[in-house]
């Protein structure tokens, strides 16, 4: 047998061998249990190896899909589970023990892990045989992606919880991901993204080891237990840098830190979703090169690869992608995988000085950050005075300035903008997806029947049990199962533990953020809105508003600060807001302007309930409403005609121009 | 410019006695608007609510006390108490935040804290900013506070405690609370605070914290410190948002005191703010001239017939004053 050579990968007798490729994932998921079923065989039967669950945004925040909140969220950014029920429909004639299951899955995280154990009891399969992982990272949840339910004390809790529960009796399963993934998407840098995540890996770390629930052995074995969820940028060979560096420093840590001694247990293991922020609403077809080149980042070096690849569709700034937008990012996957010599290579970047200095550059600059972390007491500390949130919001408006002053180049969106119309964009649905209104009835109608049929003394001690635990100490995994397998609702979950734990409410990020806004625009601006305090008798004044359960609030709040910034009265109030309680503000406050960020797809019924709200208090004429976020062009007209003045994507990305707009807006009901 | 019809003012007042939000919004604003023509109106809706059957004269509660002592929690979880212990009373509250002393504008957050379980009537939330670069009160404050005293049985005004709004605030609410928290060192930091002899009485928040026991009795002794001369105690209440500890006590005195006769005379109040806005407007010539000439701000306002007609009046006076000093 001949030699391998230094170009080519020996397996453990020494055979030349091509490295297997990682499991290529597709994040999917909408309308309905059944629904979604369909697209998951489909998607398997492509040639997909592992699940992504998406779920909606009420199943997410643990409401019931009938709670008022709740209704014009059903379904859309994924899908609907109030019950066991739902979990037998997804998976139906899907094999558990043979899959691997990603849930992006937080606050509800233990709810939806009871859920599939109990599935798995009641199909007979031994959960040990389980693959997969609930997200369950709250500390980004508070920082970025805004799902969270409980604060942070009870939130750790019942992390550490699931871990305990997991090590035996679901040994394949992570019970979290630590995620760097939307830290990026709220414009980390790479030197954030590596100390935040790392640094919410010791604080779970540390936290496991407090309670002492497991021996050193275990603790060692929970250790290799940690996943993490990255981001990959269009910067890609920096990208590359940083997953090497992310290997290197959690090395490093694991084993000074907590003396693991298997090397086993110190591998970095990461999934990557590759960056969805900078995909750009103009010329979306450029999108699929963006996404191409991401995905080298993360897959090129093989000492820092990722297990587990998604990749988002090239229209993500337009809307929800169709299955075939999905289809198209996983044969990309394909190609790279199967087509290309890639997995034929050992690690290519071993040894090359320039690789090596801009990793060594990365690690100095995140072991700094985390040190100083560390120093204030760690991540929750971190969390709660503050801290991390405002740092990233300075990140993200420091992005913003750049691409307001064309230092950082965005092809298509502020250089060369002129292009040939995209024959992608239209066919007959316009390039972009629309969730069937009657297929989330089905979602309404299965809670029906599982409220109907199931044992009520059942579910009503199984709630009780639940509650107990919860305020005993004890463990609420087990309580979760037999809530499961009661066919106790979602909603009911997470109100008996709202119940005990109460709800966090988050300091906004809307201090410390500088804009870069000040020029002579800004001064006309100013005197415009000045001489409008004479013309109304008042300083102009917006409520800035998210209405419904999305929690991605960046956008909502880089608009208030900059309405402030050129002079206007703003009332902000942070996320989760019911469309009626950010129609009072607006009456109480004797708003101008109500400003609505909608980036879940919902604009349409958040718009009719928003309109429905004013005409109740007979202040439809005095307030003008305008929306902000994805919002497909298609949608305009229909928005318009129910009363929406203005609407602003993510090609409006000036915020002096938005400023404006909402200004002329003001002008012409002052005048008429 | 156009004049609305009067009769429109009128209807707004019978609109908001009848808790119609939109119409007390408006009215709110009618207050706060600080262009000339407004003070007729003014002066119409303030008679008109005079005249009307459901007219109320509310307390006004003033909470004030550095930013991080927790005003805006501790109202969270107070107001609700209140609304729930007696069923019938109204609350209004008015909550001030600082204004960018470059744009003018300003970030008005407070409100979802006050977030009920439903809907509910008996409240209503309006934020201000404070127009000034201290974050203290706005000029329209006690304009805004004039007519809301007459819609609700107890207001709120809350205030960014920073420099002189403590001072300020004596000026609008009949009695005025100072939130403090838990200090970690000693007593001369409440001293040094300077801002110990302004408040009638003062709410210790966060007292669920460790330090919040020894703070209470340092707090106890600055006093006798920075207010030798007071004639009874000054009560503190101790609070905590967070655990409902000591909420349900303070809801209980406050509501007392919004039962009581004890108010203080609104025309003293309303010839402070007089003299103050004419030394705003007409600089120290328009001071000496209300002292002289006038006989002095709270005489003016009898002889003018109110403080919205001697708002009226006064620009003519002072003008025909000045006018003939300079013919001469």
């Amino acid at each position: 047998m001949e030699q391998p050579k230094p170009h080519q990968i020996p397996d453990k007798d020494g055979r030349v061998v091509r490295d297997p490729p990682w499991i290529f994932r597709t994040y999917a998921g909408h309308s309905s249990a059944k629904a979604s079923n369909e697209l998951y065989r489909a998607n398997l039967s492509k040639g997909q190896t592992g699940l992504s669950i998406a779920f909606d945004l009420p199943t997410q925040c643990g409401y019931d899909s009938d709670d008022s909140i709740a209704r014009p969220e059903v379904g859309k950014v994924g899908v609907p589970i109030n019950s066991l029920d739902d979990f037998h429909a997804l998976f139906d004639s899907i094999p558990l023990e043979k899959m691997n299951t990603s849930m992006t899955i937080n606050g509800t995280a233990m709810w939806m892990l009871a859920l599939y154990v109990a599935l798995a009891r009641e199909r007979g399969i031994d959960t040990k045989l389980l693959n997969g992982t609930t997200q369950n990272d709250l500390i980004k949840e508070y920082l970025a992606r805004g799902t969270y339910i409980f604060p942070p004390d009870a939130s750790l809790r019942i992390i550490a919880e699931m871990y305990e529960f997991c090590l035996d009796e679901m040994p394949s399963w992570n019970a979290s991901n630590i995620c760097s993934y939307h830290l990026q998407e709220a414009a980390a840098t790479p030197t954030q993204e590596l100390a935040f995540a790392l640094v919410n890996a010791i604080g779970l770390l540390d936290l496991l080891k407090e309670r002492g629930r497991f021996s050193d052995e275990n603790f060692e074995r929970a250790v290799g237990r940690i996943s993490f969820f990255v981001n990959a940028g269009i910067r890609f060979i920096e990208e590359m840098c940083k997953m090497r560096a992310f290997s290197e420093l959690w090395e490093e840590i694991t084993r000074d830190r907590y003396g693991v001694k298997n090397k086993k247990y110190r591998l970095f293991r990461y999934g990557v979703q590759v960056n969805s922020l900078g995909l750009t609403e103009s010329q979306p077809e450029n999108n699929a090169w963006r996404i191409l080149i991401e995905a080298l980042g993360v897959t090129l070096s093989r000492n820092a690869r990722c297990r587990a690849l998604q990749l988002p569709a090239w229209n993500e700034a337009l809307s929800l992608p169709r299955p075939w937008d999905q289809q198209w990012s996983l044969r990309l996957q394909q190609i790279l995988a199967y087509e290309t010599d890639l997995l034929e290579y050992p690690d290519l970047f071993d040894g090359n000085p320039a690789i090596r200095s801009k990793v060594d550059d990365l690690k100095r600059a995140a072991t700094k950050e985390i040190d100083t972390i560390l120093a204030m007491g760690g991540v929750k500390a971190a969390i709660e005075s503050g801290y991390m949130k405002s740092a990233l919001v300075r990140s993200m408006s420091a992005r913003m300035r750049g691409i307001n002053t064309a230092e950082q180049i965005v092809v298509g969106m502020n250089k060369w903008t002129e292009g040939i119309p995209s024959p992608l964009l239209s066919g007959a649905d316009g390039g972009i997806f629309k969730v069937d209104p009657s297929a989330t009835r089905g979602a309404l109608g299965s809670l029906e029947r599982t409220r109907k049929n199931r044992d009520a003394d059942r579910a009503k001690r199984a709630i009780d049990a639940l509650q107990a635990a919860a305020r005993d100490g004890s463990s609420m995994m087990e309580p979760s199962i037999e809530c499961a397998l009661a066919r106790v609702t979602t909603g009911e979950w997470a109100r008996a533990l709202r119940g005990v734990f109460g709800e966090y409410r988050p300091a906004t990020g809307v201090d410390g953020q500088k804009l870069g806004l000040e020029n002579d625009r800004v001064e006309m601006l100013r005197r415009r809105i000045d001489a409008l305090v004479d013309k109304l008798g008042h300083r102009p004044r917006l409520v800035v508003g998210k209405p419904g359960l999305d929690g991605h609030s960046n956008g909502a709040e880089v608009i208030a600060v900059s309405a402030r910034h050129v002079g206007f009265d703003v009332i902000y109030s942070g996320i989760r807001l019911s469309p009626d309680e950010i129609v009072l503000s607006a009456v109480e406050e004797n708003a101008d302007v109500i400003g609505a960020s909608v980036l879940s797809g919902s604009h349409m019924e958040l718009a009719d309930q928003i309109m429905a709200g004013l005409k109740a208090h007979g202040a439809e004429k005095r307030v003008a409403l305008v929306f902000g976020g994805i919002i497909p062009p298609t949608d305009f007209e229909g928005l318009y005609a129910k009363g929406v003045k203005k609407i602003f994507t993510p090609s409006d990305f000036g915020l002096v121009e938005i400023m404006e707009a909402i200004t002329d807006i003001i002008e012409e009901t002052a005048s008429s | 410019m156009s004049q609305p019809p009067v009769i429109n003012d009128v209807d707004l007042v019978h609109r908001a006695l009848s808790r119609e939000r939109s119409a007390i919004s408006e009215l709110v604003s009618l207050f706060e608007d600080r262009r000339p023509q407004a003070a007729a109106r003014r002066a119409t809706a303030l008679a008109a609510v005079e005249r009307h059957p459901k007219n109320r004269s509310a307390v006004v509660l003033g909470i004030t006390g550095t930013p991080g002592s927790g005003k805006s929690s501790l109202l969270s979880c107070l107001v609700p108490t209140m609304l729930e212990l007696h069923p019938e009373l109204t609350i209004g509250i008015l909550a001030v935040d600082p204004s960018s002393p470059i744009s003018g504008g300003a970030l008005l957050g407070d409100r979802t804290r006050m977030r009920m379980e439903r809907d509910e009537p008996r409240l209503f939330f309006r934020s201000q900013a404070s127009d000034t670069q201290l974050g203290g009160l706005s000029p329209s404050s006690f304009q805004v506070c004039r007519m809301m005293r007459r819609l609700f049985d107890c207001v709120f005004v809350e205030t960014v405690g920073i420099g002189q709004s403590e001072a300020d605030i004596r000026n609008i609410a009949d009695r005025t609370y100072l939130v403090l928290q838990p200090l970690g060192g000693d007593e001369v930091q409440f001293l040094k605070a300077g801002i110990m002899e302004i408040p009638d009485a003062f709410i210790l928040n966060k007292c669920d914290e460790p330090s919040a026991e020894r703070s209470f009795h340092q707090l106890y002794q600055s006093l006798w410190l920075a207010r030798p001369f007071d004639g009874g105690e000054v009560p503190i209440h101790k609070t905590s948002a967070r655990t409902g500890a000591g909420i349900e006590e303070l809801g209980k005195s406050l509501l007392e005191f919004v039962q009581s006769d004890v108010k203080r005379d609104p025309r003293k109040r309303e010839a402070v703010i007089f003299e103050r806005w004419v030394r705003e407007e007409w600089g120290r010539n328009g001071s000496r001239f209300l002292a002289d000439v006038l006989d002095g701000s709270r005489n003016y306002l009898e002889m003018a017939g109110g403080f919205d007609r001697g708002q009226q009046d006064f620009p003519g006076r002072v003008g025909e004053h000045f006018s003939k000093k300079a013919g001469r």
